[in-house]
């Protein structure tokens, strides 16, 4: 216990004044004649002494009501632990872990059972709440029934978590905390930083270990494949086998895909560690195919021996590639980088400008026009509308290019050419890249690329990635319409420049192919608790469709219809139809953190409870919680107003007595 | 003087009772005051049957002629009385809770029955004692005797304490002829020994009435804390619980009261409580009201 003012306490002097009116001033008491005492006994003496007795009461109470006031004054607190000693009604909290690892034999139905043991024990007073946790904590209910509603989940289990939700139910609460961890105790649920396992200091921790000992399990702990293969492509799956607490063992690993079994291997998988296997399927189907790679473990937790993952097998997309008659190098270099770069992703069609007249360009995944000089009107038309109903061009400008007055569909003034060689300066140098600009992010550094020639153009509306060291804008991007279009202010001839000799071209091509031409090369599979991206911010209103591994819906129509994004919440597949049409598998496996049931050292746990009593970690940073104090102030105040009312009434009697007397 | 003790109202009160048909004294004030006795006198009361060994003297000889029966013709006697007051002007009598204390709320009863009596033109007499005689006034109907009487009451003041038993003994000596002796007191005595001390008027053919006067308060004592009591006429104190006065005190003087009420009765005394939280004259027209229905 504390005073917050304890100078409030000087008001402690005022209990002199009752002292002083009862035991100082003298009292005189006025006999009152009577006719005859015949009738009266002398033992009716000890009513006067009862009356001394009232007096000392009423004394006691105004010298109660003015040392309590002062006392409310200085504003006293017990500190919440002290509360919970004082056996007043604390609040019981039953955390129940349900997540992937609590699947592994009769885990969960111990730890629920041991829960609904520990609820019948409750007192009146208490109150109850049961959480189910994972990597987030869910309020299941405040009754014990609500035990049995708990179910297992593919998540990955989380304790500081948890720890930060028993801070915030303690927080809020205003009752001490007695927390029942009912879990397998994994040692890799514990976060990197132990400070975040800090307990507020009004919560008492219990755990109740549902593992008994450390359990051997084998895990499929990663798959590496494509998303897609294109056209003929093989598509190669290479799997690890991790061993958790085993024996030098071997397990035989199979790949499954659309339901039947490829292939399959035998794999040695050391003691307490892992074994690769890798697959090549010749006969991967076009379209869309559930992958699935199985080991035979034997083990308590047969949920870990799979691991999923999606392929697609597609058609590689078209690029129209226009370029002046003459010049054949920039699609040379151009061919060459995108077949290097994105696996026969795309298939490059090189048109004369001439030829370009009557082509259908939706059929083509985006458009390239290299330095090319005046185009037919009915191209460039044609080329208008493509780009504003969403298709993709990608403009280069030379020496033809810079003849024209404005850059074709991008719409914007061309300055003037720049040749740096006449200028002295021999070359330029990309002074300055936006990483944050898909076509650059992740690229190399340009630094020794080196730009003989350039045509500097008005940017105008259009977002600059790229400059060059006289401030020529060299990769300028705009938005037309539903489509976009890119201009780079060179060429990929190898004569305005060198950067189709650099390695850092094939990046750039790659990059830039993916970003026109809307390609997302996701990973092949996702983790539970993951979250799938939906839309982007422009595609507001158009309903996405997402069925989730049970084959159920997993959005609500108005989640379908404005949701960016979604968790995914259980391993398996899912498919989702995104709003321009394209269907997606998206493949979602357990966190493989689970599959190691190594648990918690008592030591570590002891560590963990103590959070909550000791000194917060100095390692905590600036947000440590200040200690938890109840005040309780007004329960002083309210004891004031009952002894003033006491005595007040007190008081009354003996002031009618003293005018009865009188 | 005598504004203070005859309050009109009371005496208005106590005049237009009907003394005849409520009292049985012996004597009478002629047309007010009526004796029990059937005597000779003028008027008729009613025929008897003769009987041997009556007077052939009362024998109406009328109705012998009209009748040929011997009747007897009765009259009721008349007679004058004597009031003789005995009041107790001890020290207790002058507690008093509210604006009349007891001793004065005797005065007004002793003055109303003097005036009372003198109206009727009976003899009236008065001693004021304590444990001695204070003052004595002879009965007599002379002129004048009434206010002999007033001024006698107006002087008694509170003495010392009551002692039944020393000024009863002169009482006799003042009583030679039959008469009415009121007695008014607090009684703060053992009733045996206050009827044992008052019987003797009885035997010489007295009537006697006892007026207990007590105050509210001392019939049921209403105290709200334990209070210090000083006896009146001993100075003695005594500490007295509320609870004490509520129950066990209330307790002993209804006894009192009780006992005294019973040994009077006993004794052929009358006895009457009189509150002096109640009206004067309401308290007398209630003691004619009980002497009317003993009749």
């Amino acid at each position: 216990m504390g005073l917050l003012t304890p100078l409030a306490l000087a008001g402690l002097v005022a209990v002199g004044l009752p002292v002083w009116l009862h035991l100082l001033r003298k009292h005189k008491t006025t006999p009152l004649p009577f006719a005859s005492l015949m009738f009266f006994e002398r033992r009716t003496q000890s009513s006067i002494k009862h009356r001394r007795l009232q007096y000392l009461l009423l004394l006691a109470l105004r010298a109660a009501v003015i040392a309590l006031l002062a006392f409310a004054f200085a504003r006293p607190f017990l500190h919440s632990r002290l509360a919970a000693l004082a056996g007043g009604p604390k609040l019981t909290v039953l955390a129940i872990d349900n997540s992937f690892s609590m699947r592994d034999g009769d885990r969960l139905a111990r730890a629920k059972r041991e829960a609904a043991d520990v609820a019948s024990k409750l007192r009146d007073q208490d109150k109850l709440q049961v959480l189910a946790f994972g990597s987030q904590v869910h309020v299941m209910g405040d009754s014990a029934a609500a035990i049995q509603t708990i179910q297992p989940t593919d998540t990955r289990s989380s304790y500081a978590e948890l720890s930060r939700a028993l801070r915030s139910i303690a927080q809020s609460s205003r009752l001490p905390v007695e927390a029942h961890l009912f879990s397998d105790m994994q040692k890799s649920s514990l976060p990197a930083n132990f400070a975040d396992l800090r307990l507020g200091e009004s919560v008492r921790l219990i755990a109740h270990p549902v593992a008994d000992r450390r359990a051997a399990n084998f895990a499929v702990e990663s798959v590496n494949a494509p998303r897609r293969v294109y056209g003929s492509g093989k598509a190669r799956v290479e799997a690890t086998i991790a061993g958790y607490g085993t024996d030098q063992v071997k397990r035989r690993v199979s790949l499954v895909l659309n339901g039947r079994e490829i292939d399959s291997k035998t794999v040695d998988v050391p003691a307490g560690g892992r074994a690769a296997a890798e697959f090549l399927p010749a006969d991967l189907p076009f379209g869309l195919n559930r992958g699935e790679v199985r080991i035979d473990s034997g083990d308590n937790l047969p949920d870990d021996d799979r691991f999923y993952f999606s392929v697609e097998r597609a058609e590689a997309r078209r690029v129209l590639f226009v370029h002046e008659g003459r010049n054949q190098r920039d699609a040379l270099y151009f061919r060459t980088a995108l077949e290097a770069a994105a696996e026969s992703a795309y298939a490059l069609d090189a048109v004369p400008v001439e030829q370009s007249g009557n082509l259908d360009l939706h059929k083509y995944a985006f458009v390239v026009l290299s330095d090319v000089g005046s185009l037919p009107a009915s191209f460039e038309t044609a080329l208008r509308d493509y780009v504003r109903a969403g298709g993709s061009l990608l403009v280069a400008l030379g020496r033809e290019s810079a003849l024209r007055n404005r850059v074709p569909v991008f719409d914007e003034a061309v300055v003037e050419p720049r040749y740096y060689g006449r200028d002295g300066a021999l070359f330029q140098s990309a002074a300055w890249l936006d990483a944050g600009h898909p076509s650059i992010h992740n690229a190399q550094r340009w630094d020794d690329v080196k730009f003989y020639q350039a045509v500097r153009v008005n940017p105008g509306a259009a977002r600059i990635a790229a400059r060059l060291g006289d401030d020529t804008p060299l990769l300028l991007d705009k938005q037309i319409g539903e489509g976009r279009a890119l201009v780079f202010a060179s060429t990929f001839d190898n004569i305005s420049n060198d950067f189709p000799l650099h390695a850092s071209f094939v990046p750039f091509i790659e990059h830039t192919a993916n970003y026109l031409a809307r390609q997302e090369e996701g990973p092949s599979n996702y983790l539970v608790g993951s979250y799938l991206e939906l839309r982007q911010a422009k595609q507001q209103g158009a309903a996405v469709e997402v069925l989730d591994p049970k084959g159920e819906r997993a959005l609500t129509l108005d989640e379908a219809a404005r949701a960016q994004n979604m968790p995914l919440t259980m391993a398996g597949f899912y498919d989702v139809k995104r709003p321009n049409g394209r269907h997606e598998l998206v493949a979602v496996n357990a966190d493989r953190h689970e599959s190691d049931l190594d648990m918690i050292s008592a030591d570590t746990l002891a560590l963990w409870q103590n959070t909550a009593q000791g000194p917060q970690n100095a390692n905590s940073g600036g947000d440590a919680e200040a200690p938890k104090t109840m005040e309780f102030w007004w329960y002083v105040l309210i004891a004031v107003l009952a002894l003033s009312i006491a005595e007040s009434l007190l008081g009354n009697h003996h002031l009618t007595v003293d005018q009865a007397t009188e | 003087m005598l504004q203070r003790f005859l309050d009109p109202a009371t005496l208005a009160s106590i005049s237009g009772l009907d003394l005849v048909a409520k009292t049985v004294v012996d004597g009478f004030i002629a047309g007010l005051h009526r004796s029990p006795d059937y005597g000779f006198s003028q008027e008729f009361a009613e025929y008897r049957a003769y009987t041997p060994g009556d007077d052939l003297r009362r024998v109406d000889w009328n109705v012998f002629a009209r009748s040929e029966r011997l009747y007897i013709k009765r009259y009721r006697g008349e007679t004058n009385t004597q009031l003789l007051i005995l009041l107790d002007a001890s020290a207790s009598m002058s507690y008093g809770s509210h604006a009349v204390n007891k001793l004065d709320y005797a005065r007004f009863l002793a003055a109303s029955l003097c005036y009372l009596a003198h109206a009727q033109r009976d003899a009236a007499g008065l001693i004021v004692f304590d444990e001695n005689v204070q003052n004595y006034v002879a009965p007599s109907a002379r002129q004048g005797q009434l206010f002999r009487l007033l001024h006698a009451i107006e002087k008694a003041q509170p003495g010392t304490r009551t002692d039944f038993a020393k000024p009863f003994v002169h009482f006799l000596d003042f009583t030679r002829r039959r008469g009415l002796v009121v007695v008014i007191s607090d009684y703060y005595e053992r009733p045996d020994v206050i009827v044992k001390t008052v019987e003797p008027l009885r035997f010489r053919g007295n009537e006697v009435i006892l007026f207990h006067v007590l105050d509210p308060q001392e019939i049921a004592p209403k105290f709200s804390a334990p209070v210090l009591l000083t006896d009146m006429e001993t100075s003695g104190t005594l500490e007295v619980s509320p609870e004490y006065a509520r129950g066990e005190y209330r307790h002993r003087i209804d006894a009192h009261i009780q006992a005294l009420r019973d040994q009077a009765k006993g004794a052929g005394l009358d006895y009457f409580l009189m509150d002096t939280g109640r009206p004067l004259d309401e308290g007398l027209r209630e003691y004619l009201g009980v002497r009317q229905g003993r009749m």
